[in-house]
């Protein structure tokens, strides 16, 4: 960039000035795309049933960031995903993937369950 | 005995049963036959039918969250059935309209638990004498869940004396439908429609959602440990609103 000043600075005012406009507007759309696509860009993190267990069991997220959680029920029966720390709570039926937005979470452990199976369906979050 | 199927059927049961004995009370001190209870309930158990066959279906609407979308609204629409209710109990002969609004709350107070309670047991399904364990377990929750319920009717109903009895209304539905707000509202955080944030407080040592007394808080008004700005807005806002209409019953009854 700044050797494509200096060039340009030489063909003299005019040019310059144009110039300069157009690159402070390209720069501001490149900015304004950027931060959108960081809007958009939120991290995605699967964790599957199988069995009535959660897999893995214990997941850890960036900790202050909005999570998109994938839950895939390999099981051919229906699970509820809930968690009292996590304020979440979301039927999947059998053979079929859920979305749930977590987050953003302090640092810390946040457990969660599959509430038709809560004997074995365990597992926490932890976020770092 | 399944204590899974003990433990949810008894939880939804108690979340219905809370909203329903209190309208069902309020239906009798404004003597309504019961039989506007018989049809809510018929249809409510359709409505858990249709909610729990199609959950699959519902659950791919708009990338993933329709699930979440749907109950929000069912709960914003108990809401506003609830704000309703409260503002035609003004008038001194709405007794069709109100009949039709309580019905309308109570069939989609048991829509939404009843289809949790079916989906649960459709797990069992494959398997005969799993089933006939899982439905006799989640009979025992039902019935304990029903006890509480007749308990509460009858002593709002019978027991208490009118004044107390309508006080105690004039505080629990409130109550009860600014949680259902408060709820929606989390869904549609989990839903990335609304923002999320940071819970504004942490009340869980106090009262922790897992002990039987904050699912009970949880049932009667939508009770969480750890709510966010958003969710405590639209909570008070809800309260606001509903409080409103009871005052502008109350001067209306008084002049």
């Amino acid at each position: 960039m700044k050797v494509l000043r200096v060039l340009r600075r030489r063909r003299g005012g005019q040019t310059l000035e144009a110039a300069g406009l157009i690159r402070a507007a390209l720069m501001t759309v490149a900015l304004l795309a950027a931060s959108m696509a960081a809007v958009a860009e939120v991290p995605v993190i699967e964790l599957t049933i199988r069995g009535h267990l959660f897999i893995p069991a214990e997941l850890v997220v960036p900790a202050n960031t909005k999570i998109k959680l994938i839950v895939i029920n390999a099981d051919p029966t229906p699970e509820e995903f809930e968690s009292y720390e996590l304020n979440r709570e979301k039927i999947i039926v059998g053979n079929s993937r859920a979305v749930v937005f977590i987050g953003p979470l302090e640092p810390g452990e946040y457990p969660f369950f599959g509430e038709f199976n809560m004997s074995t369906a365990q597992g926490k979050i932890i976020a770092k | 005995m399944l204590l899974d199927a003990i433990v949810i059927v008894l939880r939804e049961t108690l979340e219905a049963g809370v909203l329903v004995s209190v309208l069902a009370s309020l239906g009798t001190r404004l003597h309504l036959s019961l039989r506007w209870l018989g049809t809510a309930l018929l249809a409510g158990s359709a409505g858990a039918l249709i909610s729990a066959f199609n959950l699959g279906i519902v659950s791919g609407w708009f990338a993933g969250v329709g699930q979440e979308v749907v109950d929000a609204l069912l709960q914003y629409a108990i809401f506003l059935l609830l704000l309703w209710l409260m503002l035609l109990m003004q008038r001194p002969q709405p007794e069709p309209l109100l009949r039709g609004c309580m019905i309308a709350i109570v069939a989609l107070a048991v829509t939404r638990e009843g289809s949790e309670i079916l989906l649960f047991f459709s797990s069992y399904l494959q398997s005969e004498e799993a089933l006939i364990g899982a439905a006799t377990s989640g009979f025992v929750g039902f019935m304990i869940g029903l006890s509480v319920g007749i308990l509460c009717y009858l002593t709002l109903a019978v027991t208490l004396q009118p004044s107390t009895a309508a006080r105690v209304q004039r505080i629990v539905l409130p109550l009860v439908a600014a949680g259902m707000t408060l709820q929606a509202t989390q869904l549609l955080v989990q839903a990335d429609w609304l923002p999320a944030g940071p819970p504004l407080w942490n009340s869980g040592h106090l009262l922790s959602e897992r002990s039987i007394s904050g699912q009970m808080a949880y049932a009667v008004f939508g009770y969480e440990a750890t709510p966010t700005a958003i969710e405590i807005g639209f909570y008070i806002g809800a309260l606001c609103l509903l409080l409103l209409a009871q005052y502008c019953q109350r001067a209306h009854l008084q002049r």
